[in-house]
């Protein structure tokens, strides 16, 4: 047995963990070029109209396709440069007009989904929305969108949140609240569409136990991840259900 | 991230003594002196011998207080130590502040005024002890709780713990905001534990006395950030059970 002086005032030394990635990444400066991902800009541009009523784009040329998109998908490839979207009179839509539609009920995206959806997709993983099958000749590039749960202050917060100059506060306002819903269906990159880590939320606020239950079922036993964004940055978090264990 | 024991000798330290014999120890020693605490704000002044010292440091319950009096030794216990001690060891007797031993009840109905999420609080602490795990108080770490495998000289410990729950009283629960999230992950992994989310439930809503916790459920989650960077193709599959991001 120790001396007792030896078990006094013990104290816990902190350690600086230097395996934690996102610490190191999250130091970089954002604004130094070497940091922003590099775009690709393609030659072939694809060509895809919008369909106001179905909140999709019909592809009209694209290699390797020829579904629809939605709005998230639209964006990600028009900021590209790698799609020229068409509205039903076959009239360019600019990439201002196209930001516009992301704010907009209609187009079942919001901003915030959007930039879980770059995020992901810059990073090669396959994005789709969740709940829709996948097929091996296709690669749908779909979302869907959640909606926040308002209470005066995450309103509030989500407001904050926004660098650019669309008020989303009258659209807040009006939405429906109800239920959390699972946002993207996400897949490693060249993994044969086996499910890695689905159910990616997007939430205004961070879920609630019963939400967390639920959402879990619905998740079937694969992993669940929560999305928080805020000021451009993307965070992933996971809430896993642990038993830890009896000690001796 | 497992255990980090603090040098070679430790985890066989740990084992060849394991923490429920340790603290089997000072509730025998508790129990056969007939130690008493008094209440004294948020906490229970125990008045203890020499060898006690040595035992409740090992076991780590409370702190030392220190005097010039060298005869007499003070240990302070949180109320949720205290609690434990009397209701679950039965090895320490208490006197309120109107100088009359307190019964289960009473004890409990007083350190529930003392202290709104008392309740919750314990429930937890219990929840750990009862694993045998070491439990601290985590205010340094911005957390309500840190829990150790064994002895603090031993192994860091591994848990920053918070105590969560919808019941009344508990509006103050430090993870409210994703922003409380962001802080609190980072925090924790800077000093290399892993968040802890002790959930306490109850269907019934008694509170009234210490048999109530009976009614209480822990639902431990752990809080991870995942870096979608570092799942690439090359990684291994994500397992459904898996608990790290």
């Amino acid at each position: 047995m120790m001396e007792v002086d030896a078990w006094e005032n013990s104290s816990d030394g902190t350690v600086i963990s230097e395996d934690d990635f996102q610490d190191r990444k999250d130091d970089e400066d954002p604004y130094s070029l070497g940091s922003i991902p590099k775009m690709q800009f393609r030659k072939d541009v694809s060509k895809a109209c919008w369909d106001a009523e179905m909140g999709m784009a019909e592809i009209i040329e694209m290699k390797g396709r020829s579904d629809s998109i939605c709005i998230n998908a639209c964006r990600y490839l028009a900021e590209r440069g790698a799609l020229l979207l068409l509205d039903v009179n076959h009239t360019p839509i600019s990439l201002r007009a196209i930001y516009e539609m992301v704010g907009e009920r209609s187009s079942g995206c919001c901003w915030e989904s959007f930039e879980a959806y770059r995020h992901l997709k810059s990073l090669g993983y396959i994005v789709g929305r969740h709940g829709v099958p996948w097929s091996m000749k296709k690669e749908k590039g779909s979302c869907e969108s959640t909606y926040p749960q308002g209470t005066q202050e995450n309103n509030g917060v989500a407001q904050r949140d926004l660098e650019e100059n669309v008020s989303l506060t009258g659209l807040l306002g009006n939405m429906q609240i109800n239920e959390v819903k699972l946002a993207f269906d996400v897949y490693l990159p060249n993994s044969k569409f086996r499910k890695s880590s689905p159910g990616d939320p997007v939430l205004f606020h961070p879920p609630l136990n019963e939400e967390l239950e639920d959402l879990e079922r619905k998740c079937n036993g694969i992993p669940l991840k929560f999305c928080h964004i805020e000021h451009g940055r993307v965070s992933f978090f996971s809430f896993n259900k642990i038993a830890l264990p009896i000690l001796p | 991230m497992g255990p980090r024991w603090k040098d070679n000798g430790s985890k066989a330290t740990a084992l060849a003594d394991p923490m429920s014999n340790i603290v089997a120890r000072l509730q025998s020693s508790l129990i056969q002196s007939g130690t008493c605490g008094f209440l004294s704000g948020c906490g229970v002044l125990l008045e203890i011998s020499h060898d006690q010292v040595g035992l409740l440091n090992h076991a780590c319950f409370g702190r030392p207080v220190t005097t010039a009096d060298t005869d007499t030794n003070w240990f302070r216990l949180s109320l949720e130590e205290a609690f434990y001690m009397h209701h679950c060891l039965k090895c320490v007797e208490i006197i309120g502040e109107d100088k009359s031993p307190k019964r289960d009840d009473e004890l409990w109905e007083c350190m529930k005024l003392k202290k709104r999420t008392f309740l919750e609080f314990y429930k937890a602490y219990s929840h750990l002890r009862g694993k045998n795990w070491v439990v601290r108080s985590g205010s340094q770490y911005g957390v309500d709780f840190v829990a150790y495998r064994h002895h603090p000289a031993l192994v860091h410990s591994e848990y920053a713990v918070i105590v969560s729950s919808e019941a009344e009283g508990h509006e103050n629960c430090r993870l409210k905001l994703w922003s409380d999230f962001e802080c609190t992950v980072r925090l924790s992994g800077s000093v290399a534990k892993t968040l802890l989310v002790l959930h306490i439930k109850s269907n019934e809503n008694c509170t009234f006395s210490p048999s109530c916790l009976e009614g209480y459920t822990v639902e431990e989650r752990t809080i991870t950030r995942w870096s979608p960077e570092q799942r690439r193709e090359d990684q291994p599959i994500v397992k459904a059970e898996s608990s790290k991001g």
